[in-house]
């Protein structure tokens, strides 16, 4: 036991290594050392294990300490009913060096898998689990693992959403198997992109395909809309819908983001969004042909009264809407229709007695404007705590209430103002890293450098050539030389 | 007669025409004295189906007017409509002797100049071809048969010889053209006429060039390229040149009200009041110089109420009567944001009292206006104030400011993202395979191009 506990100890030193070099060549042997421990001593290690996991420390001991949670969990047949066990295992990931860890991504994404199964832990417990964890990997949040999708989904299916917040909110830029993200640099050099040393070689990630990304955008959808995150839950979407495709097809989960999007654009803007830009030509068409019944819903709800929205609703029925999986989608649309109404009324009075917004505005849950003024009143009152509205309601003496709309955003100071710049610009300036290694991995792309030879040798041939007869033959192959000899 | 009268604008109200029952302030003679040529007929023709007070009088003038030409369609309709309108006018019975020699004698000269212009071919001889087609298209115009007459007209072209010829081949087209009402084969007609000519035709053809750009400008609805054509026309010019098509009052009336509808006030005075040559047009329609000047010097209602006044003249204006609701509303919007620019407050009884009406009230109207962008203002219905809208320039710098920022972030993600998808070739791809019927199939894939189809 001794022995083991030394080997295991071993590393890292207790004096910190700062040279990257001697770091990755010990910790690559520490690895095998621990490998060859555990084989060599098959019989008896499994027995010592739960003892021997007393003395190390998961936090500065990552790579051993792993070693035998991975050993027990082999030895224990219903390990969620060991106790210890699991209690080691959430100490672990709460607290594992995310430098060593890199050496043993195998073993690490082995024990992610496990817990995002969900047998291991309850859910609540394993989204937090897993969220932590990744987001200890890689700080950033910049790269999309195989873990993100299992950990979106089970999230998801569980309604366990909180939790993974931190993580869905950061924008991916990274995808494992990216070509040219392999770095000459160690494992161990935290200066590493992401993409460096989070990929399948090292364990941490499988390799992904096209529909698990699609997927994983369409989750933190539906996971932001389940938290009423309108502006996150559209981004979501949006990512979705103008996912780069070849051959102008368009997937099934493509065309079921966009009806949700659709939605989603009416409840965030009061408008039917606009198909961005970059979107490719093919889903663009299918769009257009699936997307009819949301368009015309889009098209139903910028109109002045409800009953084209309601009729929308009606004649394609629940059933229907219920089948597409946005029946409470819909009836969001419809609840918020009067009140984009209602806000649209800023554009016209800057006073309107609610008398008068009865009148105006529609419900489009029934088609006809609301049976009393308290009603209103409530809705009124609603939208401004929802900060939807920015007005006050006035209820002058012997006289009937008014609704007054407060101007929309007061001018900011010129402090205010620089912060909100400032914050604009320092985000904008995170980005530098990303594109930093985006530049590096492009610019040192095969493709890349065969353009560039190419183009060197282009330039070469253009100087070196012979202006005289050469060139000018070569000018005017293009022209058509029998106009100008048979011409009148 | 009341009865007659009343179910036969019944009629023309199911038909979707106009129907003005106020009396217009011309006189029908004096009115008709203006034009020449077959326009007579269409505008008395079109006056007798709109105008109740006129209706008799200006269908028993278009049957004269009709008996006076060879073209029998023409008579049937108009007697057809006064049978409904007047059943007991001696006039509303068909002329079954007039009508069967005119139809005769038309066969007969169509016959008679489609064998002279054989002959002409023959002969080889241009000029002779060229004026052969143009009679026959003559006749044929003149007997209703426009399709023909454009055809004939046409066939002109290739024999012309002189700058005139191109002249009359364009009026020819252009007068068929009107009357068949398709704008944009004016415009057409028009552009192959120009140029080439001794200055002194030029000036004198300058007017009807103008005049019937104008009106096809109109009936596609660009106003104010209509307006500054009618501004241009020279008045020195004798309307003869032109009163086939429309008479100088006319373009007054045109030029006047299209330039209300479209211009500000810098320009109505400029291009309108100080046009030394429009002035003279001007002056056949005085009220017209009155509303234009009243619009100018700001007393927007007396100019509303100058124009109402003349609105059922300008209904039985066989050009103008589609648009004079569109024009009449257009220069309402103008009047009423023209008004209320030098004040950032005024209340809505002063705005009804002005513009509104006790069965309209003006607030309505603002409300859709405001809706439309037209107007930049608020209404505040508990103090009953419209408030003029100030654009903070400061605050919109900050928010656009602000805004830029954040979609440069957004865009910069964006491209990294689709750079790295590239990259790791996770590009969603069709995994295509040929059917033996030459479908695409795609198999993991939903659905393909094809499949929408």
């Amino acid at each position: 036991m001794d022995h083991c506990a030394s080997v295991l100890l071993a590393f890292p030193e207790a004096k910190e290594i700062t040279d990257n070099d001697v770091y990755h060549k010990a910790a690559r042997q520490h690895v095998q050392k621990v490998e060859r421990l555990i084989k060599e001593n098959a019989a008896t290690f499994g027995g010592l294990a739960a003892q021997l996991l007393e003395h190390v420390n998961p936090s500065i001991n990552s790579i051993s300490y792993l070693a035998l949670l991975q050993t027990l969990l082999l030895r224990d047949k219903v390990p969620q009913t060991n106790q210890p066990l699991l209690s080691a295992i959430t100490t672990f990931l709460m607290t594992f060096d995310p430098r060593q860890i890199r050496y043993v991504g195998a073993a690490l994404s082995n024990l992610l898998a496990l817990i995002g199964e969900g047998d291991l832990f309850p859910a609540s417990v394993a989204v937090d689990l897993l969220a932590t964890a990744l987001l200890r990997i890689d700080p950033t949040g910049s790269m999309l693992t195989s873990h993100h999708i299992s950990l979106v989904n089970l999230a998801y299916q569980t309604d366990n959403i909180e939790p993974i917040i931190p993580v869905i909110e950061k924008s991916i830029v990274f995808y494992p198997g990216m070509k040219g993200s392999s770095d000459s640099r160690h494992l161990c050099d935290m200066q590493l992109p992401p993409p460096a040393y989070i990929t399948p070689e090292t364990g941490l990630t499988a390799k992904l395909n096209s529909s698990s990304v699609l997927q994983y955008d369409l989750l933190c959808g539906l996971c932001f809309i389940a938290r009423s995150s309108w502006q996150q839950a559209f981004d979501a979407l949006e990512r979705v819908i103008s996912y780069p495709t070849k051959d102008g097809i368009c997937s099934n989960i493509m065309a079921k983001a966009h009806s949700k999007w659709v939605l989603v654009g009416l409840l965030l803007t009061g408008k039917t969004p606009t198909v961005p830009t970059l979107a490719w030509q093919g889903p663009q068409k299918a769009y257009g042909t699936l997307g009819k019944p949301y368009t015309s819903i889009g098209t139903a709800f910028e109109q002045e009264t409800a009953e084209t929205l309601n009729a929308e609703f009606d004649t394609l029925g629940q059933q229907f809407w219920a089948e597409e999986g946005n029946l409470g989608l819909m009836r969001l649309v419809l609840a918020h229709y009067q009140r984009w109404k209602i806000v649209g009324l800023r554009d016209v009075y800057t006073k309107i007695s609610l008398a008068q917004i009865r009148t105006l505005t529609q419900s489009a849950e029934t088609g006809v404007p609301l049976a009393t003024e308290a009603e209103v009143l409530e809705l009124v009152l609603g939208m401004i705590r929802d900060g939807m509205l920015n007005g006050v309601v006035e209820q002058p003496e012997g006289q009937p209430a008014y609704l007054t709309f407060l101007s929309p955003t007061e001018e900011l100071s010129e402090a205010e103002f620089g912060a909100k710049m400032l914050q604009t610009a320092q985000r904008i300036k995170n980005l530098e890293p990303v594109v930093k290694a985006t530049n590096e991995r492009l610019g040192t792309s095969r493709e890349y450098l065969r353009y560039l030879v190419r183009d060197s040798k282009n330039k070469d041939k253009d100087v070196g050539r012979d202006p005289g007869f050469g060139g000018f033959d070569h000018s005017i192959e293009d022209e058509d030389l029998m106009s100008g000899v048979l011409g009148p | 007669m009341a009865d007659p009268l009343l179910e036969f604008f019944t009629v023309m109200d199911g038909q979707g025409g106009v129907v003005v029952k106020d009396p217009p302030k011309f006189d029908l003679d004096l009115y008709l004295q203006n034009y020449r040529g077959r326009t007579r007929f269409d505008r008395l023709y079109l006056i007798g189906r709109s105008s109740v007070p006129l209706c008799v009088d200006a269908l028993k003038t278009a049957i004269s007017e009709a008996k006076r030409g060879r073209d029998p369609q023409r008579y049937r309709e108009v007697v057809e409509c006064l049978r409904i309108a007047a059943p007991h006018d001696p006039e509303s019975i068909y002329d079954q002797t007039w009508l069967e020699n005119t139809e005769v004698s038309n066969r007969n000269e169509t016959h008679r100049l489609t064998l002279e212009l054989k002959g002409y071919k023959n002969n080889l001889i241009k000029e002779s071809v060229r004026m052969g087609n143009e009679d026959l298209g003559k006749h044929l115009e003149s007997i209703g048969d426009l399709n023909g007459a454009a055809e004939a007209y046409s066939k002109m072209r290739p024999d012309v010889s002189t700058p005139k010829h191109i002249v009359d081949v364009g009026k020819h087209l252009v007068r068929v053209s009107l009357q068949r009402r398709e704008w944009g084969m004016v415009a057409a007609h028009m552009n192959k006429m120009g140029g080439n000519q001794s200055p002194e035709d030029e000036k004198l053809l300058q007017p009807y060039i103008k005049v019937v750009q104008g009106i096809s400008y109109l009936g596609q609805e660009r106003f104010l390229d209509a307006a500054l054509s009618f501004l241009a026309a020279d008045a020195a010019v004798p309307s003869a040149s032109y009163n086939d098509v429309a008479s100088q009052n006319d373009v007054a009336v045109y030029g006047g009200l299209l330039a209300l509808a479209s211009m500000d006030r810098k320009d109505l005075q400029t291009k309108v009041l100080d046009n030394s040559s429009f002035r003279q047009f001007l002056e056949l329609e005085p009220h017209i110089r009155r509303a234009v000047t009243q619009f100018v010097n700001g007393r927007y209602s007396a100019c509303i109420a100058t124009l109402e006044s003349y609105r059922p003249d300008y209904l039985l204006d066989i050009y103008l009567q589609r648009h004079i609701a569109k024009i009449y509303s257009e220069i309402r919007s103008k009047c009423i944001v023209q008004y209320l620019i030098p004040f950032s407050c005024v209340t809505l009884d002063t705005m009804n009292a002005a513009f509104g009406s006790l069965e309209k009230p003006i607030e309505e109207e603002l409300v859709s206006m405001i809706r439309a962008g037209t107007l930049q203002a608020r209404i505040n219905t508990i103090d009953k104030l419209v408030t003029a809208v100030s654009v903070n320039p400061r605050q919109k710098l900050q928010a656009s400011a602000l805004e830029t920022g954040q979609s440069y972030e957004k865009q910069a993600i964006d491209r990294l993202r689709r750079m790295a998808l590239a990259a790791a070739d996770l590009e969603l791809k069709g995994q295509r395979k040929m059917t033996p019927h030459g479908m695409n199939v795609t198999s993991e894939l939903m659905y393909d191009d094809s499949a929408l189809e």
